[in-house]
């Protein structure tokens, strides 16, 4: 039998080894949220490796590990590493940002420790228990069954729970020390944040409602809230990173929540084309995601402006490198491939199909991933003492170089692997052939279906490959080390702005 | 130089943003509880539980220029008719199934969930049942026992052992014939139902 | 209320699509880089750029079957992402005028006190 009480003290002590003097309490907490984001980060794309193979050879882990089931930890492994990584994002500039220590520490320190464990047993039960019969016992404690938020109601509680410890010490540090712009905008999203959660939350027969409020957490969360959020780090970071001034990061931050709440919120309304709500949602839906591109249009013009105006300056290129991804990932998921599919002329035939499957993967990559690393490697930085990352690292830093061309490419691969096999399914399966099962099938053995699944599979290797070399240069770069890196301050020539504070 | 037009102030902004955010929002809110009164079970979009006593099929409706559900006769499942009350238990019985079995990271349902399966919006009245006479059984036998009946179409790609039960397979049963007769706003479009086939 | 695309017209459609947001990022680019390097042959290709973005609009208007209002979001459009880049320009030169403001400068920013010893 293992002593539980030994082993937790054996994974504090693993955890304890990552904290470093040069870290503040917020910090220190900060670099274990982001340690259990980078192995679920890997846990993602392992288990959409066995999904991906799948589909290619579907007898892989049959009456085992079936698709549902990996796909499930594939999707829900994402949703929670982007979660840890802004949490530990947050934690990180929390100190600094206020002016003051973290009011509950000590909390946000148990609190990290209930969800990690929580989110342990939710994936050793979906491993392991898989489904169970069709009561409300089922939904309770094994699976809730609805996409993406799966993770059965005891869960959801303790997920909201964690969330108000979270909030508490944002705010209450905020309010002990002091309030900026960004800790506003922050703390605000932070309440939408548990609040929409809570609207998925509740059980209905009625397969429309179930949808209609099933939307408000995914859309709600993933195109308002998460944004901001991210808007919020990208402020911080970018008055840390290149030295942007607060005045100009604020007021972009504020346009920024004007443009993407404004074309967001009411943005859910593509989502309510086909699920049984009225259609005057298509004359809803339409218009807001022909507006949608605009912040994408105002981050265009943003960057030149800044690019033109100022030199840019680091003292860490990943970082930068890795922003720079951003801009380029979010501009083509949730723009372009985005609004490919988006009016209901054409949604009606690429609804439900792979196209959603290539926008979801280049458009999380963009957005989120790709930020969070960003981050990762802010933190890292910080964590070696803040050393020097920007040009003539000792090794050239090809370690980060290639991660980022690998993981840029494998994702790029899959997402134009999954266009390909989404327009011949909305083309043959869904207007040809009206949708039925015959129809769907037909789809998926036609040759160009059959080959974009198996180069699907050889990007999906590609991506892992990229991301096992991310987790290594994370461990090892900056070791050794010992030109500091230059503080940048905001200067007459070299202030530069949020290029990328109004990306979204 | 130094001074920063009103509309380019940070003040200005803050309050631009404050005032989109709770107007898209209440608005919102609005189009929720007017989208909430139309789509309750027994409203003119989502019928009430009790459609599933009668015929359900799905047609081109050159008027609406959509395809639209087409509630007709008797024909009751399993060959009982059932109470609104009755039928309202057996659906949600095969709605909590269908979310205890993760039917939707295979399957999608009103076209949201996973693409590995096939859609189970219409699934019904999909043609694959051939005679609608025998359709409940067929649905039946395979729900409890999905890798012995298993039609992969050439695909390899079968339903696992779910452990369903038959009271549980009756419930789902009765979840995806009421579903079939939501007004979807002619999702999916061009699709030939069974009855269609007959003809 | 919608008459969906004709099977013949997917991929128009799509490439319009793609289309209208591609060239209306070239747009976008090309005329801030006009503006702040002061080039009239830049502003060019950033009016060249816009025409492929109206045809756009208009492609997928006729592959999609826009009448009624959906003839109304069109105009919209075509207006909102003409103004859109050039409103966007002007706030960026504006917000960034307080710049040289010594009163603006971050006091987060400064030389961070935790230097390890």
């Amino acid at each position: 039998m293992l002593n539980i009480a030994a082993l937790s003290g054996k994974i504090q002590e693993a955890f304890g080894a990552l904290d470093r003097h040069h870290l503040n309490g917020g910090q220190r907490l900060a670099v274990k949220y982001f340690a259990v984001a980078m192995i679920l980060f890997l846990a993602q794309l392992l288990f959409g490796l066995l999904a991906a193979i799948q589909f290619v050879w579907p007898g892989f882990l049959f009456d085992l590990v079936d698709f549902s089931v990996n796909r499930m930890v594939h999707i829900n492994a994402m949703v929670v590493w982007m979660l840890y990584g802004f949490i530990g994002s947050v934690y990180w500039f929390l100190e600094e940002e206020s002016g003051t220590e973290i009011v509950g520490l000590k909390w946000g320190e148990i609190a990290f420790y209930v969800l990690t464990g929580a989110v342990v047993i939710v994936v050793l039960v979906y491993l392991l228990i898989q489904t169970g019969p069709g009561n409300d016992a089922t939904r309770w404690l094994v699976n809730e069954g609805r996409e993406y938020i799966e993770a059965p109601r005891w869960a959801d509680i303790g997920i909201v729970t964690v969330m108000l410890v979270f909030f508490y010490n944002v705010a209450g540090t905020f309010a002990k020390g002091r309030w900026s712009g960004i800790s506003g905008v922050l703390t605000l999203d932070l309440v939408a944040l548990a609040g929409l959660y809570m609207a998925g939350m509740f059980y209905s027969t009625n397969v429309t409602v179930d949808q209609y409020w099933w939307w408000w957490v995914i859309h709600l969360w993933v195109e308002a809230t998460w944004e901001v959020l991210v808007g919020c780090i990208m402020a911080w970071s970018l008055m840390k990173l290149i030295g942007a001034r607060r005045r100009i990061v604020q007021t972009w931050l504020y346009i920024e929540v004007a443009l993407m709440f404004g074309s967001g919120i009411l943005g859910l309304g593509h989502h309510y084309f086909w699920i049984g709500t009225p259609d005057y949602w298509f004359t809803i839906g339409g218009f807001f995601s022909a507006l949608e591109p605009v912040p994408l249009v105002a981050m265009v013009v943003h960057s030149i402006y800044d690019a033109g105006v100022h030199r840019f300056r680091s003292t860490n290129h990943p970082a930068l490198g890795w922003i720079i991804a951003h801009t380029f990932g979010n501009f083509l998921g949730a723009g372009v491939w985005g609004f490919m599919h988006t009016l209901p002329q054409i949604n009606l035939y690429t609804h439900g199909t792979q196209w959603s499957a290539s926008h979801g993967h280049l458009s999380f990559f963009g957005a989120y991933a790709t930020i969070n690393i960003a981050f990762f490697y802010l933190a890292a930085q910080r964590w070696r003492g803040n050393v020097w990352m920007g040009g003539d690292l000792k090794d050239n830093g090809w370690k980060w170089k290639w991660s980022m061309i690998l993981l840029n490419l494998g994702v790029m691969g899959m997402t134009v692997a999954l266009l390909i096999a989404g327009y011949e399914q909305s083309f043959i399966e869904r207007a040809v052939e009206g949708s039925t099962w015959g129809g769907y099938f037909a789809a998926q053995n036609q040759p160009w279906f059959v080959q974009a699944m198996l180069w699907r599979l050889v990007f999906g290797v590609v991506t892992l490959a990229g991301a096992l070399l991310l987790t290594w240069d994370l461990l090892t770069i900056g070791a050794g080390e010992t030109r500091l890196a230059l503080v940048l301050e905001p200067e007459e020539e070299l202030a530069a702005e949020p290029t990328v504070a109004v990306a979204k | 130089m130094n001074h920063t037009p009103l509309w380019a102030s940070e003040s200005f902004w803050k309050k631009v943003a404050i005032w989109v955010t709770a107007g898209s929002f209440v608005l919102l809110i609005v189009l929720t509880f007017d989208s909430m009164s139309k789509v309750q079970a027994g409203s003119r979009r989502v019928p009430a539980y009790s459609v599933i006593n009668q015929k359900i099929d799905y047609r081109f409706d050159a008027q609406l220029n959509r395809y639209m559900p087409v509630i007709g006769g008797d024909e009751p499942l399993f060959d009982r008719p059932l109470s609104e009350a009755e039928a309202e238990a057996l659906v949600t019985l095969g709605k909590k199934t269908t979310q205890a079995k993760n039917c939707i990271n295979c399957h999608t349902i009103l076209g949201n969930g996973a693409y590995y399966a096939p859609d189970l919006t219409k699934s019904w009245l999909d043609p694959n049942w051939i005679d609608a006479g025998n359709r409940e059984n067929l649905m039946l036998a395979f729900l409890k026992n999905p890798p012995g009946n298993a039609r992969t179409y050439g695909t390899g790609r079968r339903m696992p052992h779910l452990g369903i039960t038959d009271e549980e397979a009756r419930g789902v049963i009765a979840f995806l014939k009421w579903m079939s007769a939501i007004d979807t706003n002619g999702f999916p479009h061009n699709f030939k139902t069974l009855y269609a086939q007959e003809e | 209320m919608i008459r969906p695309v004709e099977l013949h017209d997917f991929l128009l459609s799509f490439f319009a699509s793609a289309s209208i947001i591609v060239s209306g990022a070239c747009y976008a680019l090309l005329f801030a880089w006009a503006r702040l390097a002061g080039r009239r042959a830049v502003l060019a290709w950033a009016y060249a750029a816009y025409a492929l973005l109206a045809a756009s609009v208009w492609l997928l208007a006729e592959t999609a079957h826009f009448e009624g209002y959906w003839r109304v979001l069109t105009g919209a459009m075509l207006a909102g992402y003409f103004v859109a880049p050039r409103a966007v320009f002007r706030l960026c030169s504006a917000t960034h005028a307080a710049e040289h403001d010594e009163q603006t400068r971050s006091a987060i920013s400064r030389p961070s006190q935790e230097n390890p010893p």
